[in-house]
């Protein structure tokens, strides 16, 4: 057998076609390599920088499931290039044998009324960037592939951090199926090996040189990001697995079958080096859901809410910032409504800030069917180092006056109130009403000599005329006011009973003789 | 006796061990003996307590202050929920509680004081919550029981006096009445304690007073 007639010709670039099936066929795609550099001599790599690939098989369905709506009826995303085709299905089309790349028409005689949904590779990037916003949390060199549906990370030096490499591995998946995405992770010392390894099921993690190559010799070609075409020539002259062609010499299969072939061979083992740009986040955090059907009714949007703010909590830990503060914007046909939300501490979990959105939008009279939300974080806030106190009492200030931001969620904002004290002696004057604020009156509150006067009655209302009690027990005598125009009190306080069994809480005014009622004693 | 052992370790045999001492539930003390006495040991935590009876200001908030004092001291709340009248700080003050730790809610109706209860009983940091409420439907009782009991304050509901004559899921019952310098406490329903007792409990209310007769 001899190689086709295509030897010089370069490895074709394959489009990413998803690649579900079980095999693993055509899984990788190659990028065609920007820059053309001569593979020279082979450039050994620091063994200490490591990559993680993220690879998201499924970005399509998962990004359908984000809105709510999940299906158990046979569901199927399709693109359309030339002809349309199906991009991926779900658990209940692939059942009944409708796998990507299938052809719409195949599929729809296959399947019986299917959910059908157009491939949106702008959504997708949008997800993509969701994603390394959010997994910035885990390495500060990102760089999502979108094309691919996949983020390359640094991990090298996180993992002491992450407390090794399976702790890591395990929390960015758990990361983001939290969220709702389903990744295939694959760990190994260069980029292209680890995209490499996303793509296989069960896929050991090689962290040196030496290990990787023995990894790769007996996978077969097809896992490489090569064009059929390429891999068929391969096979032909009886190169059936990666290590045959590492065995080659890299010379010869340049000139045989391009320079791209040794070029991947050598971004595989890491003897040629790849840079990858860094991926930098947006300034304010903002996530958007677009509904797949309009949502009518208030208590709905509470699911995709929640998964907006699980991103955003996600994003601001990346970040190491929090919030007091989240807009939410609700998209209709024709207007729009707008929402905000601020709490008296700040904070960043999904779960407290989804109790407060849920009673605020439980109130909200939506003007129209949403179409979309987006949830944006205008202010971040740096999040407040707790030093080590001995009592934790910064802590409970926080924990203390979270059910009052739930409240004032309902109740409004005046309906919780705290009581400032005054040095005022009159007693009717002797307290302000306030707004329950987060930080309560630091100054420690006296009580003055002419406040004891009248007693320690606990109830009060403003005074108000009635007659002599028949037996009252007095408590003292309160004067003052005579510096203020028309204020002059004198005032002998007592308690009776009045025929109802009450203790009120009385005065006389000595001016008048007037008595009057003050409050209740207790 | 090793059988006569096994029998009585068997968890189907239940001897009436631990009744009438609340060993589960801890409890404030009142700050009265009689009551202390009569509450084995104190108003109970984690607990929904009916105070029944009326009008208001017969002295029936005075009686807690202790406890709620006892509250401030431990840095915990004291939240008055839709109170008839408004509270008189440097009163409260006097007796212990500091304005920080009283919170006031109002609300409009029963449902939103429910609510608010529920919030604030779940919540730590909360020492007691007195709620006051008319005539508060079955299920509402019913929730706050369940919210007093997953939380760990006193929780406080002053009905007026018909109530008494309705079921009520409550824990702890008591029917107060205001009697001359005193009022009378008679605990009708006491769940997991002893039976109640016909003998009320007397607890003077005019403590806090400095006699100071007008020249």
């Amino acid at each position: 057998m001899h190689p086709r007639d295509e030897p010089t010709k370069p490895i074709r670039v394959r489009r990413h076609s998803g690649g579900f099936g079980t095999g693993n066929s055509g899984q990788l795609a190659l990028l065609p390599a920007p820059e053309q550099q001569p593979s020279g001599d082979p450039e050994p790599v620091s063994g200490r920088a490591l990559w993680m690939a993220v690879w998201l098989p499924h970005l399509a369905l998962d990004a359908l499931a984000q809105t709510g709506s999940s299906r158990t009826e046979p569901l199927i995303v399709v693109e359309d290039d030339s002809r349309p085709r199906v991009h991926d299905g779900n658990r209940a089309a692939r059942r009944a044998g409708v796998g990507p790349g299938m052809a719409l028409a195949d599929a729809l005689a296959v399947l019986n009324a299917p959910a059908v949904f157009d491939y949106r590779p702008e959504l997708m990037h949008s997800h993509l960037e969701t994603l390394s916003t959010i997994l910035l949390q885990f390495s500060d060199h990102v760089c999502p592939e979108p094309e691919q549906h996949r983020i390359l990370l640094e991990i090298g030096r996180s993992l002491r951090l992450f407390r090794g490499l399976e702790a890591l591995c395990r929390q960015v998946r758990e990361t983001l199926r939290r969220l709702g995405y389903s990744p295939c992770i694959g760990v190994a010392g260069t980029p292209a090996a680890a995209r490499l390894l996303a793509g296989l099921r069960n896929s050991p993690r090689p962290v040196d040189h030496h290990a990787l190559r023995q990894m790769l010799s007996p996978l077969p070609l097809t896992t490489l990001p090569l064009s059929e075409i390429a891999i068929d020539a391969l096979r032909d002259v009886g190169l059936n697995r990666i290590g045959d062609l590492l065995r080659f010499p890299r010379a010869d299969l340049a000139l045989r079958y391009g320079s791209a072939l040794p070029k991947l061979l050598d971004r595989l083992l890491g003897h040629a080096p790849e840079t990858l740009p860094r991926f930098q986040p947006p300034e304010h955090p903002s996530f958007r859901l677009e509904f797949d059907q309009e949502v009518a009714s208030s208590e709905a949007l509470r699911f995709p809410l929640r998964r907006l703010l699980l991103q955003m909590e996600q994003a601001l830990y990346a970040r190491h910032r929090t919030v007091q503060h989240l807009e939410l914007l609700l998209t209709h046909r024709e207007d729009r409504t707008a929402m905000t939300l601020e709490r008296s501490h700040p904070g960043h979990r999904a779960e407290a800030w989804l109790e407060l959105w849920s009673i605020r939008l439980s109130r909200q009279v939506l003007p129209a069917p949403v179409r979309s939300m987006r949830l944006t974080a205008t202010r971040l806030l740096p999040v407040r180092e707790t030093a080590a106190d001995l009592f934790g009492s910064s802590r409970d200030a926080t924990e203390r006056n979270g059910f009052l931001a739930r409240i004032r969620a309902r109740l409004g904002n005046n309906a919780v109130l705290r009581f400032e004290p005054t040095l005022h002696p009159l007693p009717e004057w002797a307290q302000i009403e306030q707004p329950m604020e987060a930080t309560g009156p630091d100054a420690a509150p006296v009580v003055t000599p002419a406040q004891r006067a009248p007693g320690t009655a606990l109830w009060i209302h403003p005074p108000k005329p009635c007659p002599p009690p028949a037996s009252p027990e007095w408590l003292g005598r309160l004067e003052g006011g005579w510096w203020l125009d028309g204020n002059d009190q004198r005032r002998d306080y007592a308690h009776a009973h009045d025929r109802r069994g009450r203790l009120r809480w009385i005065f006389k005014d000595l001016r008048s003789g007037q008595w009057h009622i003050q409050g209740f004693w207790g | 006796m090793g059988a006569l052992e096994q029998l009585l370790n068997h968890p189907g045999l239940w001897r009436g061990r631990g009744i009438g001492t609340q060993e589960n539930i801890s409890v404030r003390p009142s700050g009265f003996a009689p009551l202390d006495e009569a509450l084995r040991g104190g108003w109970p935590r984690g607990r929904l307590i009916e105070l029944i009876g009326g009008p208001f200001g017969c002295g029936e908030t005075r009686i807690l202050l202790p406890m709620l004092a006892d509250c401030a001291a431990e840095n915990l709340r004291v939240v008055l929920v839709s109170p008839p009248a408004v509270p008189w700080i440097p009163g409260w003050q006097q007796l212990g509680v500091p304005p920080e730790q009283i919170l006031l809610i109002r609300t409009e109706h029963v449902d939103d004081a429910v609510w608010s209860c529920e919030q604030v009983l779940r919540h730590p940091g909360i020492g007691a919550v007195l709620v006051w409420l008319q005539q508060p439907g079955i299920a509402s009782l019913r929730r706050l029981r369940l919210a007093a009991v997953a939380g760990e304050s006193c929780a406080f509901l002053f009905r007026p006096s018909a109530a008494a004559a309705q079921p009520s899921p409550a824990h702890l019952r008591i029917r107060w009445q205001g009697a001359q310098n005193h009022l009378r406490l008679e605990i009708f329903k006491n769940t997991g304690g002893w039976p109640a007792r016909n003998t009320p409990v007397h607890i003077p209310v005019e403590f806090g007073i400095r006699h100071a007769p007008p020249r």
